[in-house]
């Protein structure tokens, strides 16, 4: 790659060049390498660990100092990645990297020798006003006033231009909430940030249709999050009567603000949601399933109610109906009853006069045969032999004699006539 | 913070209607109360539906100046 022509100077101008860009940046770090090498110490921000360098940052109240030190020489200390605001002495020097036509020019203090010396001052300094705002029990207040489930009017403190504004609005959207945000916009990072942080905080408070006020800001270092520390706008807003939701930093992040706020929230978001905890979408269809059971409720209370007293009402009709029906019934049974017993009855008669009949009969026949009998009978009686003249014979017991050779044994006979009885004696000699 | 110790809120009566409907629900109230607590459900369900439609017009976006200019010409509801 040859070299660009040089063009010419700027005509008038007193100063020597212009020299190559790349000559001048190789000049500069010559420079710099030249520079005393020290020892500085400080608090470090922004640890970060590459596979060749680490980087951070020393800061103190009054300057700060981009740091790097090759990996291996960190590696070689045996301690773990420095926290946001430990406090480390760092030995070294400066030096630049001219960069190219492709690469960006970087300026920093190469640490060749580092030794941790402590909790750094800003982290000590936030913990004791922590313990101070704890004491006066600032971080209380806040958090037992009444915050509405359903804010008409939110009032919010960001960045302009950052993009916790956009998170905010998503986490409303979400909530399917479509009410009025106030914007009280605010530098959120620089030393002029805390006042008018506070300064929004108080003039949205002041305004009476805000409701609740969220306080949110993107990721950053604690040095970044200082503001959101600072004692006044922590004390202000430990104060107000509006609920101030706070979402300052990342999960890992915890600044003061967050303390004295009534909720902290980790994003906002999440602070947005919490300023509506209702998602009104189902809260809609949770009311018209109110509103439906209360007129159901309504409905069943009359409607019911009236059949029971329809139902009371016809109660004693039904009572005399039913005995009625009883009645009828049971005199319907007996009706039967009756005819089946006369039927019964009747069947027995006919089969008790048949039976007599046939009785009669067989008596009728029995009279038939003896008179039968009786004129058989008579026909053979010995007394109609008499009535022609005949005599029967008979001993003195009575019993008939029927031959001369019996007549001889009696002394005496009896001759049975037709009209009565001679008692006579067998002439023996006769014989 | 306009609202009033004794005016309902959005959440009071929320939880007032799911009361009315646990206490209908039970059959333990009579007629009388029954009607009594559908008719205060129905104007508390009227108020949370007017709540509702209160903040479902759509998200409006206004800076802390604006309002302020709205507050003080008597227009801020």
């Amino acid at each position: 790659m040859s070299a660009a022509p040089r063009p010419e100077g700027i005509p008038g101008s007193s100063l020597t060049g212009p020299f190559p860009v790349g000559v001048y940046a190789a000049r500069l770090r010559q420079r710099l390498r030249e520079f005393t090498r020290v020892q500085v110490f400080g608090e470090v921000f922004g640890f970060k660990a590459g596979r060749a360098r680490v980087w951070f940052e020393l800061r103190d109240g009054a300057g700060a100092l981009p740091c790097s030190m090759w990996r291996g020489d960190w590696d070689a200390l045996g301690i773990a990645d420095l926290a946001d605001g430990a406090q480390i002495v760092a030995a070294g020097g400066c030096d630049y990297y001219p960069g190219s036509r492709t690469s960006s020019p970087s300026f920093s203090f190469t640490v060749t020798g580092l030794r941790l010396a402590g909790e750094g001052d800003l982290l000590a300094q936030i913990e004791r006003l922590r313990r101070t705002l704890h004491a006066e029990g600032l971080t209380e207040p806040q958090k037992r006033l009444p915050r509405p489930v359903l804010p008409r009017t939110i009032g919010v403190v960001t960045g302009e231009g950052g993009k916790a504004r956009d998170d905010v609005l998503a986490g409303l959207r979400r909530r399917g909430w479509g009410g009025r945000v106030v914007w009280a916009f605010a530098p959120v990072q620089d030393r002029h940030a805390a006042p008018a942080i506070t300064r929004a905080v108080q003039d949205l408070a002041a305004c009476e249709p805000v409701e609740v006020i969220v306080v949110a800001r993107g990721g950053g270092s604690l040095a970044d999050l200082f503001a959101f520390c600072d004692e006044t706008l922590c004390r202000t807003v430990a104060m107000l009567r509006v609920p101030v939701i706070s979402s300052v930093g990342h999960h890992s992040d915890h600044t003061l603000i967050d303390d004295v706020a009534a909720v902290a929230c980790s994003t906002p978001t999440h602070a947005a949601e919490a300023a509506v905890p209702v998602d009104c979408a189902s809260a809609r269809a949770d009311l018209r399933g109110h509103a439906a059971r209360l007129e159901r409720q309504s409905r069943r209370a009359i409607v019911e109610r009236a059949r029971t007293l329809a139902r009371l009402s016809r109660a004693p009709a039904h009572h005399v109906e039913r005995h009625r029906t009883r009645l009828h019934q049971q005199l319907r049974e007996l009706r039967a009853a009756s005819a089946r017993a006369v039927a019964e009855g009747e069947r027995a008669g006919r089969r008790r006069a048949a039976a007599l009949e046939r009785n009669a009969q067989l008596g009728r026949d029995h009279a038939r045969r003896l008179d039968t009998l009786a004129m058989a009978l008579a026909a053979h009686d010995p007394q109609r032999t008499l009535e022609r003249g005949y005599a029967l014979v008979e001993g003195p017991g009575g019993a008939p004699v029927t031959s001369a050779a019996a007549a001889a044994t009696w002394p005496e006979l009896k001759l049975r006539m037709r009209d009565g009885t001679v008692r006579v004696r067998p002439d023996r000699d006769v014989g | 913070m306009s609202e009033t110790a004794t005016a309902p809120t959005y959440e009071s009566a929320c939880a007032r209607i799911e009361a009315i409907i646990a206490r209908l629900d039970s059959g333990e109230a009579g007629l009388r109360e029954t009607l009594a607590l559908c008719q205060e459900g129905r104007t508390l369900v009227e108020f949370c539906a007017g709540e509702l439609d209160a903040v479902g017009q759509g998200l409006e976006e206004l800076k802390l100046g604006e309002l302020v200019a709205r507050l003080e010409a008597g227009q801020a509801a």
